[in-house]
């Protein structure tokens, strides 16, 4: 057994508000020893630290602000349309407070 | 069958009035039917798909198909998955849009692996995609619909998208041609994101002139993806010109030489001759082919830093499936119970496994060690590509181990060494690279592929190269006949 347990893979999951059954913590878990060795590979790689992370695949893009005009905007029964709890012009949704 | 020809044969047809767009469209939904029956490629089929005018636009008038992880206006959009089964756009992806525009008819939303996280056409929530040649086999994936319903000649072209290789490795397992263009070329506006700085879009085709005539359709600046960029001077259909005299690709020695695999399977010995017969004609053509040696360490690396990089992006990308906004609700009267319950039960365990990894990759703790070292090795990859794309016009490579695997086989590589050919394809989401696979070969029968892959912006000579190649061979335009 490696660094890694069940107890961490539900913790991580539950920060994603994802559930997770024994058979799939399982999996996870299985998963997580395997990217840990193939990590491995990369920090083998010299002097890796000194290289600025590449965050996209074009380094070149050109970063162009739209014209500040107004666009026309989603309608709002069009929005609502897929939730599945309205009212009136707003989403429902239980009480966030208590 | 009209839907067995390709775009520009159809056009004629239309043009020539020998044809009309109501009974391209009738043969494509009955086709739809059948092919939904024997290998479940499809999430929805419009029957309700209607003929438009045939004008000058060369898609006027000509069904298609659309992978269910774009977003069309009124018509069910699930990206395959349950957190999303009763989900209907009120807008349509920029490049459906673009097509609509010219005139060219969706008949179908064809299935995909869940949100496009996986390699073998098995994860969607409406079942496993069958391949076309063998039924027992996977399409791959995640363009697994896509490439199925191409390559039985359900329409001449349909719409896929690229993260690992989800367009270009189904292409190879069902013989047909796979093309992403370089990244943002094709607006991905309405393409459900996966791992944004790893996605493209691309199409599906049976013929390199295909897709060009399609990505030439949809191409263009998008102000609603600040990443798309103007193309209005390139014109890939006009540039396959076949002539490539004087051209040079490279191949990776790692990757493509069978000493290199002392377990090779019968299969994957002969995939790799084949592939040097094929260099053999390119080189007739006066290309000229070198082999080329990279750090073994660093094309290790590649499926690491894939998942390391996919897993954090598709984590943060999925956080707003919560079942409030669209998808099916919890029934909890708590919030946070509510949103728990839509993703518990919404995705599927191999799409939990990838998001778990990703929050462990992403805490503050773990950053370094996984998610910027990968990002650091992705730009050793490709400023390693980049400098040879200085001498070169091109990376040719054979596409997978093989041919399409059985579905008991899974995607996993069969011999440890077969890790770096598998995934090989990757390099080309890191780069944001133009890449096309082409069919170039039979083993037991079964289709198999080869992939060029060129420098970014550089689409037009990798089309044309491909296309060039293709004209050496007898695959263009094949439909997939089931075998024994």
């Amino acid at each position: 057994m490696g660094k890694f347990t069940k107890e961490m893979v539900d913790d991580y999951a539950d920060k994603l508000l994802i559930g997770l059954t024994p058979e799939e913590n399982k999996m996870v878990l299985d998963e997580f020893e395997a990217i840990d060795k193939s990590i491995d590979v990369i920090n083998e790689i010299p002097n890796i630290s000194e290289v600025i992370p590449m965050t996209h695949a074009l380094d070149d893009f050109a970063f162009e602000l739209r014209e500040d005009i107004a666009e026309e905007s989603i309608p709002i029964d069009e929005a609502l349309r897929n939730a599945g709890g309205v009212e009136g012009r707003e989403i429902e949704v239980p009480k966030v407070v208590d | 069958m009209y839907m067995e020809k390709s775009i520009s044969e159809l056009h004629d047809l239309l043009k020539s009035g020998k044809a009309t767009s109501k009974e391209l469209i009738k043969e494509s939904l009955v086709k739809s039917h059948e092919v939904q029956e024997k290998y479940n490629a499809f999430v929805t089929i419009c029957d309700d798909a209607k003929d438009t005018p045939v004008t000058d636009e060369l898609v006027s008038g000509i069904p298609f198909g659309v992978k269910d992880n774009y977003s069309t206006k009124d018509v069910l959009s699930t990206g395959s998955s349950n957190t999303l089964k009763n989900y209907v756009p009120f807008y349509t992806a920029t490049v459906v849009e673009k097509l609509f525009n010219k005139g060219a008819v969706m008949v179908n939303k064809t299935v995909l692996d869940e949100f496009g996280m996986g390699g073998t056409g098995t994860t969607g929530h409406t079942g496993i995609v069958k391949n076309p040649w063998d039924p027992k086999r996977m399409c791959a994936g995640s363009s697994a619909g896509s490439a199925c319903a191409v390559a039985a000649g359900v329409y001449p072209y349909a719409l896929g998208s690229d993260t690992g290789d989800s367009i270009r490795k189904p292409a190879a397992f069902c013989g047909i041609v796979g093309y992403k263009p370089t990244y943002g070329m094709l607006s991905r506006y309405g393409l459900f994101p996966f791992a944004s700085s790893l996605d493209h879009c691309g199409v599906l085709t049976r013929s390199v002139g295909d897709a060009a005539i399609v990505v030439d359709a949809m191409k263009g600046k998008d102000s609603h993806d600040m990443t798309s960029w103007d193309s209005s001077n390139i014109n890939l259909t006009k540039s396959l010109t076949g002539e490539v005299k004087g051209k040079k690709l490279f191949y990776i020695k790692e990757i493509a030489n069978i000493d290199n695999y002392p377990h090779a399977s019968k299969e994957l010995r002969e995939h790799l001759e084949n592939f040097h017969h094929i260099l053999d004609k390119f080189r007739n053509l006066g290309v000229e082919i070198d082999e080329v040696s990279i750090d073994q360490t660093l094309l290790n690396a590649i499926p690491a830093v894939y998942v390391v990089l996919s897993c954090a992006e598709a984590t943060s990308n999925m956080s707003n499936l919560t079942g409030i906004i669209f998808g099916p609700r919890g029934k909890s009267d708590k919030i946070t119970e509510m949103m728990k319950e839509h993703r518990t039960n919404g995705f599927s365990p191999l799409i939990k496994r990838r998001f778990v990894i990703g929050s462990y990759i992403l805490q503050k703790e773990n950053q370094e060690r996984y998610f910027k070292n990968a990002a650091r090795v992705r730009r050793l990859i490709v400023d390693k590509m980049k400098e040879l794309f200085k001498t070169y016009d091109g990376l040719i490579l054979p596409v997978s181990s093989g041919p399409a695997k059985y579905f008991n086989e899974g995607d996993d590589a069969i011999d440890e060494n077969t890790n770096v050919l598998e995934e090989h394809l990757q390099i080309g989401n890191f780069g944001g690279f133009p890449s096309i696979t082409i069919p170039d070969g039979f083993i037991n029968n079964l289709p198999v592929g080869i992939n060029i892959t060129g420098n970014c912006y550089d689409d037009a000579n990798v089309l044309n190269l491909a296309y060039a190649l293709e004209g050496t061979m007898n695959y263009k335009g094949q439909i997939a006949k089931e075998v024994e």
